[in-house]
């Protein structure tokens, strides 16, 4: 066989490259368990989104996940600690049709999977309707996928969607 | 989020413009709490320039609709994008509100002196 496998592999993968109209990028960041650093967060989603001509149309499930995920770390995970803080990786692929979106939220609070929270009651009237568990059931609808694991002392929750528009 | 008011007649209109998110809900909130303290009994909340609502931003709603539940009390919300409707379907909101398609047709439906 020669030097004819490593001349496939690359012939193979110049082919995907050319098949791609860009490549996924990637930001990470952390931002302090705050309402500052929600905003801080859901502005970074906002402007890649943005960047890479994205519409509001399809990004929005994802921004509204976001605050949902951080509201849950921020007010229940980190709440009253001093410097805690929330690491976030953006990944947007625009190479692929539909485009893709992937968040990964990590914290240092207590153990705590957020799926693992009962689905709330939408059949209640004005005064017995429940808020809490709302927001996770609402991430759960509009993402494709979304998985928690407990990892190296850390709360990590990934969720991801096609970007597409939302049929109700 | 900014939040726009007006006035007609006896009705009050409330139109948050932007992200109603876990952090600008409170803002609205103020708003809507202190309108509706002030002595606010007919209540439109125009959501036309909402680039998205989350669950925050509908406890405000559920708070409002406690408040005004009581005739003559109404509150009447329009001007829902596909995403701020969207929202209130998955989350069982939509049957707990009145809603129209946009501002006119909301001010006629809260009744009052606003003809």
């Amino acid at each position: 066989m020669g030097g004819g496998g490593p001349g496939y592999h690359s012939r193979a993968s110049l082919a995907r490259r050319e098949h791609r109209l860009s490549q996924p990028e990637t930001r990470r960041l952390s931002v302090p368990g705050t309402d500052q650093g929600i905003a801080t967060a859901l502005d970074a989603l906002a402007e890649m989104v943005a960047a890479h001509g994205l519409s509001k149309a399809v990004s929005w499930p994802v921004e509204v996940s976001l605050d949902e995920v951080l509201a849950n770390v921020v007010r229940h995970g980190l709440e009253g600690r001093e410097g805690g803080s929330v690491e976030i990786e953006l990944t947007l692929d625009t190479g692929v049709v539909p485009p893709f979106c992937r968040v990964v939220v990590a914290d240092d609070g207590p153990e705590f999977d957020p799926l693992s929270a009962p689905e709330p009651d939408t059949s209640l009237g004005v005064e017995d309707r429940p808020i809490g568990g709302l927001g996770i059931s609402l991430v759960r609808r509009l993402m494709d996928e979304i998985a928690y694991e407990r990892r190296d002392g850390r709360n990590r929750l990934r969720f991801e969607r096609r970007l597409v528009a939302v049929e109700a | 989020m900014q939040i726009v008011e007006d006035k007609v007649g006896e009705v009050l209109v409330i139109a948050p413009v932007g992200r109603v998110d876990s952090v600008s809900s409170a803002e609205l909130e103020r708003v809507v709490v202190s309108r509706i303290d002030a002595g606010g009994r007919r209540l439109v909340l125009d959501l036309t320039g909402v680039e998205y609502i989350s669950s925050a931003g509908l406890r405000v709603l559920l708070m409002a609709a406690k408040r005004l539940k009581a005739p003559p009390a109404a509150l009447v919300l329009c001007g829902l994008g596909p995403s701020v409707r969207t929202v209130l379907e998955l989350a069982g909101f939509l049957p707990l509100f009145t809603v129209e398609a946009g501002r006119e047709q909301a001010l006629a439906r809260v009744g009052g002196t606003a003809a």
